[in-house]
């Protein structure tokens, strides 16, 4: 029993040293790759167009970086693996392989690694001396096989989170810098203060002006296209009409077309209509809100699944369509609204290219992320670097907000359009 | 008062897919009616026609004497229990119950009423204690009542059900089947019942219209559709197990089997046999549309006809119950000789499935308690028994059409009528 105690414990210590490997090799083969693939050069310039010249890495520094990452990742990665596999199946009780066992022990010894050495010696030990394999001790093999596999998963995992998460704390962390308001090489503000944030509330700054355009924009639209597309979906779902189909193919078809196709042509009937530069607001809510029946797919897919049943006994008890629709559907279909909701909100409060497009040239009529992204260009970046990243954290304060509490039926919205049941 | 009639009315789907051929019938007021009929015959299309859930193609449907083709289902005054109970989930079986009521405009009820109404209907059914629940936390039989409560909250004048047992487990079903005629004596209103179990139309009904393929093939009482069917489809439909059918010759009243064995009729049957080629030839009877469908499809060959009401000896299809079989002993006079092949213990009775000497099948019905202990171990498969076929209970149908040979058309008819007028007069 001590021996095999031994040997799982070995066995997840190698475990764990062979994942850490695993990631190494990873990592060596994805720069050698990014190395490779894109030519030196192009990476330069990319680099000295935004960053000074202290970032620049010579051309043949490059190649040879790849080739060296290339030539100790690949080889580490596919040996690693192979080893996990091994190990994964020497370490898997009730029934040790012995086979397994010898290949994970001469590998240890050829690499000079001891505990691979000693865990499988304590595993083929523990397999001789105990041969019954009683209940207890299959459960804490398979318990340490199963960790095995686990591990590798949680450091990938790990690792792309942190990807994920790095640019969200950077502009954090630089909205509260203070020393300077231009970019510079270290992400730790070295002073810390409020007053990004507080210019972007005070009189002389137009921010103000821009979100509550946006919040004017977002809120009509999320209102107006909920209501339209919910009841679009409706009655695709539940009506049989001449051309239904067709018209369903034509939505869908023409919804795979980038909006922004059409901007010019909008932007001239926008304008004809006055409702352009300082009157953008208007402009987008009619932008946002015209199209908005075409995105009926996930709410019908949901309609769908309420069983028509339903619809049938309210209407022999007396129900009209549309109260069959606000008294029956719609509470059944909740998720679904307010992800209808919640979609209809995020994308105008994120729209840029029609808001640059339709607002051009006057502040007054600009959206938050047209504004912020005025503050980028090359004469106001020194001056409003870390105001920007100040917007940015307001910006996305609303929208965190409203998917905490939501969370829930977004999730839902999403997967319960798609399953029948 | 509320009658159903319904003229020639015809579903055409798209696609020229006929499902209800010219459908023809009076419901009287507080009539139990039941279709019944195989799947895909029409019978569920009819009572969502009924109730205004598909448009009617072509005819006209009355309700109470109002033509309804074009009218809203929430306009025709009628309730339907749907067969998966189309409860609404998001509300308690309360909500679930008012739900009608709250929709009433003429006259808008107050809440006070709403709630008599709802716990009237709740304690008809026994479901009172459940009220404060969502349908979720129900069991089907439960559900089932609160489907029954929510058609009958609203007094209609008619109340539709589309195969409302079919989701429930065999014994529950049972159950809710006598809840139903129950339920009907405190009622008092016109009922149509759609289902595809001959059992459940037999107990529940006062007539039974029983379809197949979008054609009525015979409406009348249990006791008309078991004793006397029109046709062979109708015979085999209705009885479980249901009837046997043998082909042999006739002649002057003497059925040759294939096995040899002679089956002799009554004369009564001998005469309706006659009459019925006689009918034939001259067309039959415009008004039936089962026997003018079945003429339809099967073909007439006249000139067979001619010489069957000549006297011929000719085919015929016999049909006889597998309960009025009795077992006779071996050398009994007329006993056909039988080889018992399964051997069905139900319980109170056993199904014996046996071949004749030429190889055609019989089931035999025979209660256990008729039968000495011996024997019922001697009912063993490749035991030779011997049956006798009582001429009273016998069925004779036309092999072509498969009309049957023993309809007794005008009685019929006026016994329908005198039905139609008694239900009325209750």
């Amino acid at each position: 029993m001590k021996m095999k105690k031994a040997s799982v414990f070995l066995y997840l210590i190698a475990n764990i040293f062979n994942t850490l490997e695993i990631v190494a090799g990873l990592v060596l083969t994805i720069f050698g790759a990014v190395c490779a693939i894109i030519k030196p050069y192009a990476v330069q310039e990319i680099i000295e167009g935004q960053y000074t010249a202290k970032y620049k890495i010579t051309q043949g520094g490059l190649n040879q970086m790849a080739t060296i990452c290339l030539a100790i990742g690949i080889p580490m990665l596919i040996l690693s693996i192979i080893l996990m596999i091994l190990i994964k199946k020497a370490s898997k009780w009730p029934r040790p392989s012995v086979g397994t066992n010898g290949a994970v022990m001469l590998i240890g010894l050829l690499d000079g690694d001891i505990i691979l050495v000693l865990a499988g010696l304590f595993t083929l030990l523990a397999r001789r001396q105990d041969p019954d394999m009683k209940e207890e001790q299959n459960h804490l093999g398979l318990r340490a096989s199963r960790a095995i596999g686990n591990t590798f998963s949680y450091i990938v995992l790990a690792i792309i989170s942190v990807v994920w998460i790095l640019p969200f704390v950077f502009i954090v962390l630089q909205s509260f810098r203070t020393e300077t308001t231009s970019q510079v090489g270290y992400i730790l503000p070295k002073q810390w203060g409020l007053d990004n944030y507080l210019f972007l509330f005070s009189p002389d700054c137009d921010f103000l002006t821009w979100y509550f355009n946006t919040f004017i924009i977002a809120l009509a639209c999320c209102i107006l296209q909920t209501i339209m597309q919910l009841m679009m979906a409706y009655t695709l779902s539940r009506f049989r009409f001449k051309l239904r189909k067709p018209l369903m193919n034509i939505m869908l078809i023409l919804g795979m077309f980038p909006g922004f196709l059409t901007m010019i042509v909008l932007y001239q009937v926008l304008k004809a209509m006055g409702l352009t530069q300082g009157n953008a607001v208007g402009g987008l809510i009619l932008v946002g809100v015209a199209s908005s029946g075409m995105g009926y797919y996930v709410s019908k897919g949901f309609f769908d699944t309420v069983p028509k049943s339903l619809d049938e006994a309210a209407r022999i008890d007396g129900a009209t369509r549309f109260q069959i629709f606000y008294k029956i559907i719609l509470p059944l279909a909740k998720p679904i609204v307010i992800y209808t909701i919640l979609t209809a909100f995020m994308g105008p409060w994120g729209d840029f290219i029609f808001a640059r497009l339709i607002a051009f040239g006057d502040p007054n009529g600009y959206n938050v992320a047209v504004g912020l992204w005025s503050w980028l260009s090359q004469s106001m970046i020194s001056d409003y670097y870390t105001r920007f990243c100040a917007g940015g954290v307001i910006v996305a304060i609303p929208v965190i907000v409203i998917f905490l509490f939501l969370q829930k039926y977004y999730v839902e919205g999403v997967t319960g359009g798609a399953v029948k049941g | 008062m509320a009658t159903v009639l319904l003229k020639d009315v015809k579903k055409v789907y798209s696609g020229n897919v006929t499902s209800v051929h010219d459908f023809n019938l009076e419901i009287a007021d507080k009539e139990f009616v039941v279709f019944v009929g195989p799947s895909g015959c029409g019978k569920s299309t009819t009572l969502r026609m009924i109730a205004g859930l598909e448009d009617i193609t072509e005819g006209e449907l009355y309700i109470d004497g109002v033509l309804c083709n074009d009218l809203q289902p929430k306009d025709r005054n009628i309730s339907m229990v749907f067969q998966n109970y189309a409860l609404y989930p998001h509300l308690t079986v309360y909500e679930n119950l008012a739900f009608p009521l709250r929709l009433m405009k003429h006259p808008k009820l107050s809440n006070e009423e709403i709630y008599k109404r709802v716990t009237n209907a709740a304690e008809i059914l026994g479901i009172t204690q459940f009220l404060a629940r969502k349908p979720k936390a129900l069991s089907g039989g439960q559900r089932q009542r609160v489907a029954i409560g929510r058609a009958i909250v609203r007094d209609c004048k008619v109340l539709l059900m589309d195969e409302p047992l079919s989701n429930l487990d065999a014994k529950l079903r049972n159950q809710m089947r006598a809840e139903i005629i129950l339920l009907r004596k405190k009622i008092n209103t016109t009922f149509i019942y759609v289902t595809h179990d001959q059992t459940e139309a037999m107990t529940l009904g006062d007539r039974i219209v029983i379809m197949k393929d979008g054609f009525i093939m015979q409406v009348g009482t249990p006791a008309q559709v078991f004793d006397s069917p029109d046709n062979l489809f109708v015979a085999s439909f209705i009885g479980s197990p249901s009837m046997n059918f043998i082909h042999g010759k006739y002649k002057a009243g003497k059925v040759t089997l294939g096995d040899g064995s002679v089956v002799e009729v009554t004369k009564e049957m001998m005469k309706l046999h006659d009459d019925f080629y006689k009918s034939q030839l001259e067309g039959g009877d415009p008004n039936d549309q089962a026997e003018q469908f079945l003429r339809d499809t099967h073909g007439v060959d006249l000139e067979k006809f001619q010489k069957i009401a000549g006297g011929e000896e000719h085919e015929v299809v016999l049909g006889i119950r597998p309960e009025h079989i009795t077992l006779v002993k071996e050398g009994t006079k007329g006993a056909i000789p039988l080889t018992i092949e399964v051997n069905e213990m139900m319980g109170s009775e056993y199904h014996i499935h046996a071949n004749m000497d030429d190889g055609s099948k019989v089931i035999v019905r025979i209660p256990t308690i008729s039968l000495e202990e011996k024997e019922r171990e001697e009912m063993v498969p490749d035991h030779k028994i011997y049956a006798l076929f009582g001429s009273k209970a016998l069925h004779l149908f036309d092999p072509d059409t498969e009309i049957s040979l023993l309809r007794k058309k005008e009685a019929k008819h006026e016994e329908k009528k005198a039905e139609v007028k008694e239900e009325a007069a209750k």
